[in-house]
Order: structure tokens, then C-alpha cells, then sequence
């Protein structure tokens, strides 16, 4: 990276060296993006940039300008690891290492295209060349991350370059702080990490509060399983909440910030790190702020993986140096927050909106979303979705568009059961609200909630109960044990649903279930206690019949729950190879070589070994 | 001043007062375990939960730490309030069944027997409400113990789950358990605080030898009580009893038989 301009005294310096960025930009350099994301990251993709890199080495200066960097996440998770080359912006997806001298070759220097390693509808069979080709993309609509996949994370000026920062010199030279509250009120944002509170209303109440010093918090514990949305902003992006959270500490007149971020983001960790050191040297951060003297700086914190550290008064205790355990809300945060003093805590979602509302004005980013949903969201999709990834898109898209049109449909075209949504605190939503609209209150008359943007598709072969027990599972394991109708209203949930699991439910027991959902929703301590019914109650509320299969027939209609479904060998497909009779553990499969071969239920543990080991699929679950 | 009304009764209240505090001021029994008027609120056990108007709809709050902020509509007994302080009682009665305590709090509250299970351990049926491990860090300012693990995995301890070297031994940990799960047992030179297997060192009267306070109880006392009280500890070492025995000698000395009742 080249070394950073010296310190910016003003926002017009700012403007100057901006220009100077762009104007020095060659429009016809050649451009090799590799995505260093997490899940590109788990696929190898370091080692690929590290060979295009070398090739760049090995090239020496005789040929025009060639760049390799790293990015953030694409979304595209599945297909990776993603490499674009421009220029033409060139979607290649699935790049192994030794793919990298056919790419450097043929497409960096020759400018020609490897057809093979572009993405190829499976349906249509179409090929496409840039990502706006991509089914996945083209229903997309990225605000909040624009830049991933573009820029250079570790690098201040390809965010500069972008436009980055242009949204706090218009707050810092032309607007009052009550005037930045008025335009995030106006915009309709909400918060992104659950709850969906108005965020111009905190952001007033938090400059209302009386107190000094205030503080400025980002919460980057997300927790929720198979979520990366905020993980992958603060590794793509980070400049967009820092930037965010400069603004809002104008606004409400703070002059230190904080970033919780798990420990287990190492990655997000580095960046943020690096992003911070950056905006501080070139005069963005801290004293004076491009001289207009605002101060403001940002720490972070790297949380050890607490679940309910993310709930904001947890976060400010762990912020504190304390067990990260939470406590009543009945006084604010923003009046009280971290050590007594008012505290305003947005999510890093919320954070990267902040500066896209104040650049484009209120009435853009009204302009997307529904009529009390403003905006786009960024969910994860993963589960039995042919697409997973990361989609952003805006606000009031129906489920069937996330899953159909984005995600492709459901893997090895199975029957659609129903999706996940809000993590733990969420809720299953059936396949007949497939076409209503994503939006923070619709998705909590389903019976579920938005949270903060996990969407787990579940096909036919998921049981529903299992499903509630997996989440009270993790619940259990994450509570943090201090009111009793979390610590042990959870656990007793759970030992009823391991019961029904197990075929020993009784009858009464889904009322049990249903009246420890209202104790725990009316009495526990925080919002990890007070949700932690929804993945029960709405299982209960859209598959009922489920349970009572478990219950009542001792049958797992989703065939998932050992001992509540049979095996058995198709007297069709079996060819008599011997081998689930080989390696069944209770010697109960018997017949005759090359003969159709039996299965004696009497002996029969489930264990599922022979249907693992058929090569024809002639074991099947009845 | 803001006026409370508790199930309909209006109850004069001042603010930052907790609702608690207003309704047990005006007669109203709310039962609690976590909660001790000499330490701050923790609102762990959720029994003192009670219904709040929020202008169209009730929220349930515990009123050990819901400040009194302005006027505030309460229902104490509602259906609601008392279904959720019996829940409560009646998961804490499936964790400690053998609690004499806690089963005659449960009875006090119309709850005779839990429909749940056992499904979590509790050492000699702690209820978890922490309240020997504040009293132990707001008042006596050791911190000895703390509440370590998480969820269901939660228990009291001293670190590594050791004896403690920060224990005095002043028993006031035990003293606020409700449920005896914390015991002093004096032994010949020592006394333990059962179950930390802690022991500390006692001092005994010089006089008939009974068991006093301990040395670093002493010792804390020297160190945070007035001259009256550094004074007063400078003196021989005699129990309470044996100092009242020795100062009526003194005084049946001093004074000649016949001279009591003249002189008053």
C-alpha cells in the first residue's frame, strides 16, 4: 500500500486528495480482486491470491499497470473463491490455485475470458460473464455492501477513492447535530441487530441525556448460527462503520467510541485495526477531526464469545471489565449505559447504513423498503438453499424472492419446509407465507422476528422438532444462568423436546412447552431469556401436527429422529451387493447373494449404517 | 411526589423509591429471595415480578429494581402477576426439592409441589441468588466467592473452587442465604464456611474460652472501625458474656451493698 497522505487538516483537504486518488487511478489498468472473506478464505482463496501475486512479481515492470488486490466478501460464498479482473469486471468463481496461470494469462494479460471458470445457470444453462449476469446478484440491492468485493479493505484509499468519508465532511462542515438526527429520523432506519428500534429516536434520546462523557458503541458480537452479515461488513468494509459511528458521535456529542467485536472474527479483528490506525493517521479520528474541532476516537474490544454478550447491557458489562452478564433496562442504556453514563449502542449493520442516509438524504433511503421497513437488509442465507451466501436486498421483498430468485430454490430440488429467520430468538416461518414481505413487523406477526438477518432454508428432511430442540440446545448452552426462568426454564424445555425426540413425549407435553414459553416471554432478565420460546412457539404454531406425530404416533414424519422411523431395503433396487449386511453392527440383515436382502426389524438399532453404505439407494427410511 | 396505586390503592411514594419498597411500605406482601434492603437489587430470581400499566398494555417488572420515576399504576395479585412469581417457585422447586425454605415460601404462595422434573444440579440447594457473593463484595468488601460458570453450569465458589485466601471467615454470606445452603461450622481452633471448605483462624475468650469473631474479622475491624471500636478491641479478649460478667463485678466492687438504690 502506498504511504498515506500526511493528516488532513479539513474537509476541502479531504476533497483535494480524493481527486488526487481518482485522477491517479488508470482506467485501463489491469485489475486482478481476490476475495480474502471468511468463506472464500476457508476455500483457499489466500493461497490464490498469493500465486497471482507472485505473478504480478514475476512480471516485472515492462507491462502496464497490474494490480492484484484482496477484498471483502462477494456474498457469493457458495461459489468461491470469487476473482474478478477488470477491467470488464469478470466474475470467476470456484478459482483453485492452479487455475491461477490460465486467469493470469489468458484473462489478466490477454484480456481474453476462461469460459470454464465462469458461473453457468444450472437451470438455463446460461453463462455468465460479470456478476450482474448472475441470477444471485441481479435481485440484489446493495447498499450497505457495495464496497465489499470492491474495495481494499486494509486500504483508506481505495475507500477515499469511493467516496468514503464524503458523508462526515458534509456532517462536519455544513450540519448541525440536531440536523444529522433529524435526517436519520427522516430516513426511517431502524436497528439492525433485532430489534428494530427507530434509530433517530435513540440517537435523540442519547444527545437528550444529561451526563459526560457519552459514549458511542458498535455491537459486532453477532452469535446467531450461520450468520455473517456483520462479520463480513467489518471485514469488507470497515471504514463504512467507523464512518458511521464518527457521525453519530457528532450528532449526540460523544467523544469515545467502542467497538465490541468476538475474538472469534480474527479477521474482522485486523481490519477494523488497521481501518482505525488508517482514519487516525490521516486526521479522520481523534483530535480535531479534520479541523473542525470535533474529537472522537474509537477502541475496541474483543469480546471471548459470550452469545449474550451481544445484548447491550451484557456488552457494556464485558465493556466494563465485568462478566458479561445483563441487568434490568428499566432506566436506558442511552440515559445509563456503559460506567453510568449515556451510551449509544447500534449494531455495525445500522452503522454502515449511516453515512450511505447522510450522503443520499433521508428521502433515498426512504425510498427502498416498505411503508415502516426503510431500507435494504443484508440476511445470510444458508441451509438447504442452493445459493447460500450473502444477499442484501431491500426491505418488503417477499420470502419466495430471497429463496427462489436469489438462493436458486432449494438444493437437489427438494420440497421447501419452511425458514428460519432471526437466529435463536427467531422463528420458523411455513411455506404457505412464502409470499409475504420481509419486514421487521410482518416477520414478527409470523410468529418470528427479523433479528439480525440469519435465514436458514429447511427442506422436507428436516424435522421441525429437532429443529426447536437444536436452538434450546444452544440456548441452554448460552445462557448466561442468571434469572431462574432462563437457566431453568430453558433447560426444562429442552428436556421435553429431547423426550419427544426420542419418542417418549407424552400427551400434555406441547401445553408444558406452551406455558413455559409464557413464563419465560413474561419473566426472564434480558431479550435472550424473553425469545428464547420463539423457535418452540412457532414450530408449535406452524407444525403442530409434527409434534403430535412424535408424541402421540411415536413417528418422525421428517424421518429424522432415530428410533421413530424404520429402515427398510427396496426389494426393486437392491442388487444383493451384501454390503449393508457386512457392516450392519447387529448382524440383522440377511439374504442371499445377488438377492434382494431383508432387514430383520426385530434385531434393528437405526442406526442408519446400511442406508450411509448402499451405493444403489435401495435402503430407505419408511 | 409520585403517586403509586397497588391494586387499586393509592400508596404515597418518593422518587427513585423501587416499587417494592412503596408496596411493602403500604402492606403488600411480594416475596422475594434475591433481594436484601442492605444491598443493591440484582433481580436474578424473578419472584417479585409484578404488572406495571404501560398506557394500554401491562408489562411485568420486577419490582425489587423498578424505580418509581413518576405516577405508576401496579397490580400486585393480578392473575398474571401471581401465575408468574408461582412459575417461577415452581422451577426453583423442581432445582431444590429437598429446600424446607423454599418449600414453605412455595406454600406461602399457594404452590404445593412443582409439575417439573429435576433437570439441574444445584449444590445443597443453592437457588443461585447471589446474594452471599454481593454481601460478601458490597459490605464486607473481600470478594472471597463469585458466581462462576454459566447457564445451568452456574454455581458459588471461591477461585479454582480452592478454599479462599481472601475469606475472613464473618459468616455474613451465610447469615443472608435463604435456603442454608451456606454453613459455619465452628471447629476447636477454626471455623469453616461449608461448602468452600474455607477455614479461618478464631480468636476465643480469654476468659471461659468460648469461640469470638475471628482474627482477620479482628483485624478488619482495627483496620475499618473508629477509636471506640480500635479501643474497645484493645481490651482484654473476652467474649460478650464474659465482659458483661466482668464489668458487674467490677461495679458490685465499687459499690458498697447497702449503697445501691441510694445512689439512683
Amino acid at each position: 500500500m502506498s504511504t498515506l497522505a500526511t493528516r488532513l487538516q479539513c474537509a476541502s483537504d479531504l476533497e483535494r486528495y480524493r481527486s488526487e486518488l481518482v485522477a491517479a487511478r488508470d482506467p485501463r489498468a489491469r485489475r486482478v480482486r481476490v476475495c480474502i472473506g471468511t468463506g472464500c478464505t476457508a476455500k483457499g482463496s489466500p493461497k490464490v491470491l498469493e500465486s497471482f501475486r507472485r505473478a504480478a512479481q514475476e512480471l516485472g515492470q515492462d507491462v502496464a499497470v497490474v494490480e492484484t488486490k484482496c477484498t471483502g466478501c462477494h456474498g457469493f460464498c457458495e461459489r468461491g473463491p470469487i476473482v474478478i479482473v477488470d477491467p470488464g469486471d469478470v466474475f470467476y468463481q470456484g478459482v483453485r490455485e492452479e487455475d491461477v496461470p490460465e486467469v493470469w494469462r489468458e484473462s489478466v494479460l490477454g484480456g481474453r475470458v476462461v469460459e470454464k471458470l465462469l458461473y453457468a445457470d444450472e437451470a438455463s444453462g446460461t453463462v455468465a460473464r460479470t456478476h450482474q449476469e448472475i441470477p444471485f446478484y441481479r435481485a440484489q440491492q446493495r447498499v450497505v455492501l457495495a464496497l465489499n468485493g470492491v474495495i481494499d479493505p486494509t486500504n483508506i484509499e481505495d475507500y477515499l477513492a469511493a467516496g468514503g468519508y464524503a458523508a462526515l465532511a458534509k456532517v462536519l462542515t455544513s450540519m448541525q447535530p440536531e440536523e444529522v438526527i433529524d435526517q436519520i429520523t427522516r430516513s426511517g432506519l431502524r436497528g439492525r441487530g433485532g430489534g428494530g428500534f427507530p434509530t433517530g429516536r435513540k440517537w435523540r434520546s442519547a444527545r437528550n441525556a444529561h451526563g459526560e462523557p457519552k459514549y458511542t458503541i458498535a455491537n459486532g458480537d453477532e452469535g446467531d448460527p450461520g450468520a455473517f452479515m456483520d462479520r463480513s461488513i467489518m471485514e469488507g468494509a470497515p471504514h463504512a462503520v467507523i464512518e458511521g459511528m464518527i457521525i453519530g458521535a457528532y450528532a449526540i456529542g460523544s467523544c469515545q467510541g467502542y467497538i465490541y467485536v468476538r475474538n472469534e472474527y480474527p479477521l474482522a479483528v485486523k481490519h477494523l485495526s488497521i481501518a482505525l490506525g488508517q482514519a487516525r493517521q490521516m486526521g479522520l479520528l481523534g483530535e480535531n477531526v479534520l479541523g473542525s474541532g470535533f474529537s472522537f476516537d474509537v477502541g475496541i474490544n474483543r469480546g471471548a464469545g459470550a452469545f449474550v454478550c451481544g445484548e447491550s447491557t451484557a456488552l457494556m458489562a464485558s465493556l466494563e471489565g465485568r462478566v458479561g452478564e445483563p441487568r434490568a433496562k428499566y432506566i436506558h442504556t442511552v440515559e445509563s449505559g456503559l460506567h453510568g453514563k449515556p451510551s449509544l449502542l447500534n449494531n455495525v449493520e445500522t452503522w454502515a447504513n449511516v453515512p450511505q442516509i447522510l450522503l443520499n438524504g433521508a428521502e433515498w433511503f426512504a425510498s427502498m423498503g416498505t411503508a415502516k421497513s426503510k431500507g435494504t437488509k443484508v440476511f445470510s442465507l444458508v441451509g438447504k438453499v442452493k445459493n447460500t451466501g450473502l444477499v442484501e436486498v431491500p426491505m418488503g421483498m417477499t420470502l419466495r424472492q430471497i429463496i427462489y430468485d436469489v438462493g436458486g430454490g432449494i438444493r437437489d430440488d427438494k420440497a421447501f419446509k419452511a425458514v428460519q429467520t432471526g437466529g435463536p430468538s427467531g422463528g420458523c416461518i411455513p411455506g404457505e407465507f412464502l409470499d409475504e414481505p420481509v419486514d421487521f413487523d410482518r416477520l414478527t406477526d409470523l410468529g418470528s422476528m427479523m433479528g439480525s438477518g440469519g435465514m436458514i432454508v429447511m427442506d422436507e428432511d428436516t424435522c421441525m422438532v429437532s429443529v426447536a430442540r437444536y436452538f434450546l440446545q444452544f440456548l441452554k448452552e448460552e445462557s448466561c444462568g442468571k434469572c431462574t426462568p432462563c437457566r431453568e426454564g430453558i433447560a426444562q424445555m429442552l428436556e421435553i423436546l429431547t423426550r419427544i425426540t426420542r419418542g417418549e413425549g407424552r400427551p400434555g407435553d406441547v401445553e408444558t412447552l406452551q406455558s413455559l414459553s409464557d413464563l419465560l416471554e413474561d419473566t426472564s432478565l434480558c431479550a435472550l431469556g424473553k425469545t428464547s420460546a420463539y423457535p418452540v412457539l412457532s414450530t408449535i404454531r406452524h407444525f403442530r401436527g409434527e409434534y403430535e406425530a412424535h408424541v402421540l404416533e411415536r413417528r418422525c414424519p421428517a424421518k429424522v429422529c432415530s428410533g421413530l422411523f424404520r429402515y427398510s431395503i427396496d426389494r426393486e433396487s437392491c442388487t444383493g451387493c451384501g454390503l449393508c449386511s457386512k457392516k450392519c453392527p447387529a448382524e440383522g440383515i440377511h439374504g442371499e447373494k445377488k438377492q434382494p436382502h431383508v432387514i430383520d426389524q426385530v434385531k434393528c438399532i437405526n442406526c442408519g449404517s446400511c442406508f450411509e453404505i448402499c451405493p444403489f439407494s435401495a435402503v430407505v427410511k419408511i | 411526589m409520585p403517586l403509586v396505586t397497588i391494586d387499586g390503592k393509592p400508596c404515597e411514594a418518593q422518587t427513585g423509591q423501587t416499587i417494592l419498597e412503596v408496596a411493602r411500605r403500604h402492606g403488600f406482601w411480594i416475596p422475594t429471595l434475591c433481594y436484601h434492603p442492605a444491598l443493591e437489587a440484582y433481580a436474578s430470581c424473578r419472584m417479585c415480578v409484578v404488572e406495571i400499566d404501560r398506557g394500554g398494555w401491562w408489562q411485568v417488572v420486577t419490582s425489587c429494581n423498578y424505580p418509581v420515576r413518576g405516577d405508576l399504576t401496579v397490580r400486585v395479585n393480578s392473575e398474571r402477576a401471581v401465575r408468574n412469581r408461582q412459575g417461577v417457585m415452581q422451577l426453583l422447586l423442581a432445582r431444590c426439592p429437598e429446600s424446607p425454605e423454599l418449600a414453605e415460601l412455595a406454600a406461602r404462595m399457594g404452590v404445593t409441589a412443582s409439575p417439573y422434573p429435576k433437570v439441574t444440579e444445584a449444590q445443597r440447594n443453592c437457588i443461585l441468588c447471589g446474594l452471599c457473593v454481593r454481601v460478601c463484595e458490597e459490605r464486607i468488601g473481600a470478594s472471597a466467592i463469585s458466581l462462576v460458570g454459566r447457564g445451568v453450569e452456574r454455581s458459588v465458589a471461591a477461585p479454582f473452587r480452592m478454599p479462599s485466601e481472601d475469606c475472613i471467615g464473618c459468616g455474613a454470606c451465610a447469615a443472608v442465604c435463604p435456603v442454608g445452603t451456606i454453613v459455619v461450622r465452628v471447629h476447636e481452633e477454626d471455623v469453616e464456611i461449608s461448602p468452600f471448605k474455607t477455614r479461618v483462624k478464631l480468636r476465643r475468650c480469654d476468659e471461659c474460652g468460648r469461640a469470638m469473631e475471628t482474627e482477620l474479622v479482628e483485624q478488619v475491624l482495627r483496620r475499618r472501625g473508629g477509636p471506640t471500636l480500635v479501643e474497645c478491641l484493645a481490651r482484654e479478649p473476652l467474649c460478650p458474656r464474659c465482659k458483661r460478667g466482668k464489668s458487674a463485678r467490677s461495679i458490685t466492687a465499687a459499690v458498697p451493698r447497702d449503697g445501691i438504690g441510694k445512689s439512683f
